[in-house]
């Protein structure tokens, strides 16, 4: 009985392991997550953003989500009340006080920063979400389980959910206007910005701008571009004459965010070897104890 | 020594307690059903801000935790054969398999599209935490049913007997629970060690779930050594588990509790807070996070509580002769450390989780807290359930029974 | 009839802030180094023959605009914009064209009619016409479209499209104004063509210009400096006397500060005295007199009450006004050195033109007949002391000033 498990023991012990390796060949299959050379940018200059709001209706329309008239987007009442990007509105802008000169408040517009290492890329649990070639980062709505983790991972608590639908909710956040750029558009928000506050081009050109335009005018600017080393760089960057706090961004350092928790992660499944080996301890464990549990029955049968 | 075999616990099902168990899960169902026809923001007070509440930090991520008695049983039980315990694998088991099942139902629930809970199956990202989670988690469970199955084939083999017109399917049913019956007790081995495996993985990689949210959670929480914490934890509160539950049932049942066999796992506990003690401390003082204890704010004072009453009380009441000389010594002793990892998980992916735009704080909504403790009581319902109607708990054998079986 | 009026001054006050902002960016690109970070991005193709023409002539270092020691037509060479040095030449309002419409781009909206001429005349009060025109060469004034690309999907994003340009050179200072982003504010809707635009507001500005800014004599800062909160700035002095350009003090400096939304009146220079608050730090606020004043502590301008105008005559017993008002104090006080006293003696300064034959009597009033001419001028004007008058007595026995004469009186011509 013990010499006939035992054999089966090693059977079954082989039998499992080469599934499990099955399993790791397989696991290469990880979300696609490019880091293109060439990849484009968004150079959002706040001290030139009038607070009009065109981008977010173009952004509506871009979108197909609903969208009033162009005119009443003008309105700056909406200003009184900190809003953030939602489940039907992937880009809002915000106004802030000016220190400097009452009457030209800052105006701050926001969307997904479309991280050079997306935490969102790197939580989703299917993953849906993919860093483009072009920078941007998408998803695969038909992918999705609606877990939200995406959510929870993001630095700059960008993807949104609808809470309020049973069926098919989805997550929603700015996608770069892929479908737009791949067609050789512009994003919606760039093309019809009427200041140029946002200019869109590739991300070492827009860095090189922003750069320059610090040092054309020292005064004007802050002598940092938020977003070219945050979070370990992010496609779209802000200049600004104010702190990027007093305007709520978030504070980060240069840090990826899904860094220390992917390493964890590739730590516990190197080529899945940490798991296997701690089978075969216990397996070796359970063997002995069970030879010595055996002896000691045969010897007192004795 | 009296002769101990795992057998149906003779008694009625329905108790006042019952009842009431009973009422609130019924009022959770009614939720359920909001939630699944109405959406997740009919029945939570989840938006943008708060992606996760109550029914991922407590239904999900408390309930792994809790579950752990499953495979620290496992562990003693089976890999480390000391019989002695023998009696308390099966109840740990059974707890294990139903703590799961409501650890994927509150998952179910949870995601926005439940009817996709398979994705994950066939659509992998290793990066991801959560998908590790997921995985370990179905697979895990998989294994606990199969652990479960001779439970099952125990208590109909020899015993089907149908009437009517099924009758003739008794003789075939049979023969396959015996064939069944025979191939698992082969094979049972490589379960066994594969659940301890996926355990300890799983364990530990919902520690490695928040890390990724960075700034986001607080820093007395936050550290790259959460996984670790998060497994010590859990084999932390394996142990007391299953004592809890075992005085629980004995009470319920009106049994003679086993409190010899009881406190001597509970000699186990101390040592093990211990180790968790030790690195929960090592890794405040290498971060210096324990600077944001100063402020004596809401997650301040959440942490001390855990700590305090979670971990350092119950850890000097287990290092002492108390819990081997008093039940109820034992009983609150163990309760403190399950109480202890609760509010763990709950501090972790609730009151750690700094939304940076959230307005007002995340207070989970009575939907929320009606399905969250509905779980539970279906949970409790289907433990009482199942130990009536099968060999789940050892009583002493009555006079000439012996089960072949064993 | 009055919401015509009503609406003819806003739009008039409106347009008054048009360049408030736009100084300030030119300032900033005088001191720009040359290129984008040190390097030549990009050699910018001249036009055959749209070379300026008075080219050669111009006194201007070539390396301000060609980064190559030998430019030619057809590889000019030329420094990307904005380039360092400014070269732009002032022209009268009058010159530049009336209104200019704007229909280039494509859109919702319909053409902008700028009224350029008046928009110019307001330039005048602040960075003249380099607040729009921030970069020209050295021929004709260039057209926005020049350096500014009609469209927004282009290849080079390092200076701002045409949109753009337009935008920023508006609505920076309309915004303050308005606090509107409206677009009808300026844009005609879509359908209104060029002529009917220009039409509509030739109409509407016919015969209008800013009106010519009255100078305060004196302005009075309120100020948190304790010892000596007054600050008296005596604001004619300074351009008159010191003969300091406008732009010097009023290079960033905005329509509001004169159109003051925010009391929701016109601040016009009546209010001599006001009293002015500003939000600006300390070396925004001190360096237009620092420049200046570098010498001085802060008790020469800070003080508890209102300062005095500065009296020549009460100080020094020196009287300025009759002959001397308009001199620039550094012409007598070389270098600017006011703690050494000056001869008061007419002859340590005029020793050269004060001579017999060539000072000019008819100056101070007096025509010297041809009996007198002659004379040497220490005759009448014993030891040359031209300070006191003299007197006919001190010759003539018989002749008493000033009823007898040796010449004719005149009246003195007027000086103000």
């Amino acid at each position: 009985m013990i010499d006939k498990n035992r054999r089966n023991f090693f059977k079954t012990s082989a039998l499992f392991g080469t599934v499990a390796l099955g399993a790791s060949a397989t696991a290469k299959a990880a979300p696609e997550n490019i880091l293109s050379d060439d990849r484009k940018g968004v150079l959002v200059d706040v001290t030139h953003c009038i607070g009009c709001r065109s981008c977010e209706w173009a952004c509506q329309t871009a979108h197909d989500l609903p969208a009033d008239k162009i005119h009443d987007y003008h309105d700056r009442e909406v200003f009184k009340e900190f809003r953030r990007p939602n489940n039907d509105s992937y880009t809002v802008v915000n106004e802030f006080e000016n220190p400097n000169n009452e009457l030209l408040p800052i105006n701050v517009k926001y969307q997904c920063m479309h991280c050079d290492r997306p935490a969102c890329v790197s939580a989703c649990i299917v993953g849906a979400f993919t860093k483009k070639e072009d920078g941007s980062v998408v998803w695969n709505t038909d992918m999705c389980i609606g877990c939200r983790y995406c959510m929870v991972a993001c630095p700059f608590q960008i993807p949104t959910f609808d809470y309020h639908k049973a069926i098919q909710p989805d997550i929603h956040k700015c996608d770069f206007c892929y479908k737009r750029t791949q067609e050789g558009k512009l994003p919606a928000c760039v093309e019809i910005c009427p200041v140029e506050a946002l200019v869109y081009g590739p991300r070492t050109e827009i860095i090189r701008v922003a750069k320059h335009r610090i040092k054309r005018a020292p005064n004007k600017y802050l002598d940092h571009i938020y977003g070219e080393d945050e979070v370990g760089g992010t496609s779209w960057v802000y200049l600004s004459g104010v702190d990027f706090q007093t305007l709520k961004f978030p504070k980060h350092g240069t840090k990826t965010a899904p860094g220390v928790s992917e390493s964890i992660q590739h730590g516990l499944f190197a080529y899945f070897v940490p798991p296997i080996a701690l089978y075969a301890w216990l397996g070796g464990i359970m063997w002995v104890s069970k030879r010595k549990n055996a002896k000691q029955a045969n010897e007192e049968k004795i | 020594m009296e002769h101990e075999v795992p057998q149906q616990v003779k008694h009625k099902f329905f108790t006042p307690g019952v009842i009431v168990l009973l009422i609130i899960a019924l009022n959770g169902i009614v939720f359920i059903a909001g939630r699944f026809l109405f959406g997740l923001g009919a029945v939570t007070n989840l938006d943008q801000q708060y992606p996760w509440g109550i029914w991922i930090g407590i239904d999900v991520a408390a309930g792994v935790a809790l579950a752990a008695g499953g495979f620290i049983s496992a562990a003693i039980g089976h890999i480390l054969h000391k019989d002695a315990y023998h009696s308390i694998v099966r109840p740990a088991l059974l707890t294990a398999m139903l703590g799961y099942t409501f650890v994927a139902f509150g998952v179910f629930i949870d995601i926005g599209r439940w009817y996709f809970i398979w994705h994950p199956l066939v659509m992998w990202n290793p990066n991801s935490a959560l998908f590790e989670v997921g995985i370990c988690v179905i697979i895990y469970l998989s294994v606990l049913y199969i652990e479960f199955l001779p439970i099952v084939t125990e208590r109909f083999i020899g015993k089907l007997n149908m009437k009517g017109i099924f009758s003739f399917l008794n003789k075939p049913l049979d023969k396959l629970l015996r064939a069944l019956d025979s191939g698992l007790s082969k094979t049972m081995f490589v379960f066994i060690i594969a659940g301890v495996v996926l355990s300890s993985l799983h364990q530990s990689s919902l520690g490695t779930l928040m890390i990724i949210a960075g700034d986001k959670m607080h820093p007395l929480w936050q550290t790259p050594i959460l996984p670790l914490l998060f497994l010590i934890s859990a084999v932390a509160v394996g142990l007391p588990m299953v004592i809890f539950e075992s005085l629980l049932a004995s009470k319920s049942f009106k049994l003679k509790p086993e409190f010899s066999l009881l406190s001597r796992l509970g000699n186990y506990v101390g040592p093990i807070l211990g180790v968790y003690l030790s690195f929960k401390i090592g890794d405040m003082v290498i971060r210096e996070s324990f600077v944001h204890l100063v402020p004596m704010d809401l997650p301040a004072i959440m942490f001390l509580i855990e700590m305090i009453v979670g971990v350092v009380i119950p850890m000097i009441i287990f290092l002492t002769p108390l819990t081997s000389k008093s039940v109820s010594w034992l009983f609150w002793a163990s309760s403190m450390v399950i109480f202890g990892v609760l509010l763990n998980r709950i501090n972790n992916f609730i009151i750690a989780y700094n939304a940076p735009y959230a307005l007002e704080a995340y207070i989970p909504s009575y939907g929320e807290i009606s399905v969250t403790l509905g779980a539970a009581s279906m949970l409790i319902l289907l433990y009482r359930f199942i130990v009536i109607n099968f060999p789940v708990i050892s009583l002493p054998a009555p006079s000439g029974v012996h089960n072949s079986n064993k | 009839m009055l919401r015509y009026i009503t609406m003819i001054s806003a739009l008039l006050l409106g347009a008054v802030i048009i360049f408030a902002l736009a100084p300030d960016a030119i300032e900033q690109q005088k001191k720009d180094p040359v290129t984008m970070g040190g390097t030549v991005k990009q050699v910018q193709k001249v036009k055959e023959g749209s070379m300026p023409a008075d080219h050669d002539k111009q006194a201007i270092d070539c390396k301000s605009c060609h980064y190559c020691e030998y430019p030619t037509v057809s590889n000019p060479c030329l420094i990307s914009c904005p380039r360092t040095d400014m070269v732009s030449v002032h022209h009268d309002p009058s010159e530049g064209p009336e209104i200019v419409i704007m229909d280039m781009l494509p859109g919702e909206w319909g053409a902008v009619a700028f009224t350029h001429k008046l928009h110019a005349e307001m330039a005048e009060m602040s960075g003249g016409c380099a607040s729009c025109h921030h970069y020209n060469t050295t021929g004709p004034v260039l057209k926005c479209v020049t350096c500014h690309e009609p469209k927004r999907n282009r290849e080079d994003i390092s200076v701002p499209d045409l949109e753009a340009a337009y935008h920023r050179q508006c609505i920076t200072c309309h915004r303050q104004w308005s606090r509107t982003t409206d677009c009808d504010y300026c844009h005609f809707e879509k359908g209104i063509d060029a002529d009917k635009a220009r039409k509509i507001k030739m109409e509407k500005y016919a015969g209008k210009g800013h009106p010519v800014v009255l100078e305060p004599e004196r302005v009075v800062y309120d100020t948190d400096y304790e010892k000596g909160p007054k600050v008296t700035f005596f604001h004619d002095e300074h351009v008159k006397l010191f003969k300091i350009d406008c732009a010097t003090c009023h290079h960033d400096e905005n329509c509001m500060k004169c159109h003051d939304v925010r009391l929701d009146k016109l601040r016009t220079p009546k209010d001599r005295d006001y009293t002015v608050k500003t939000h600006k730090s300390f070396d925004d606020h001190h360096q237009p007199c620092i420049s200046c004043h570098e010498k001085d502590n802060c008790v020469k301008c800070h003080l508890n009450t209102v300062m005095e105008r500065f009296n020549h005559y009460k100080i020094t017993g020196f009287d300025l006004t009759k002959y001397h008002d308009k001199i620039a104090c550094n012409k007598c006080h070389i270098g600017n050195d006011y703690k050494v006293k000056l001869n008061s003696n007419c002859m340590s300064c005029h020793s050269a033109t004060f001579k017999p034959g060539k000072f000019n009597h008819n100056n101070v009033g007096f025509q010297l007949d041809e009996l007198h001419a002659d004379l040497d001028c220490s005759d009448c004007h014993a030891g040359n002391n031209f300070m006191v008058a003299p007197k006919c007595a001190d010759c003539h026995d018989d002749f008493a000033y000033p009823n007898k004469r040796p010449g004719k009186k005149l009246m003195l011509p007027n000086r103000n």
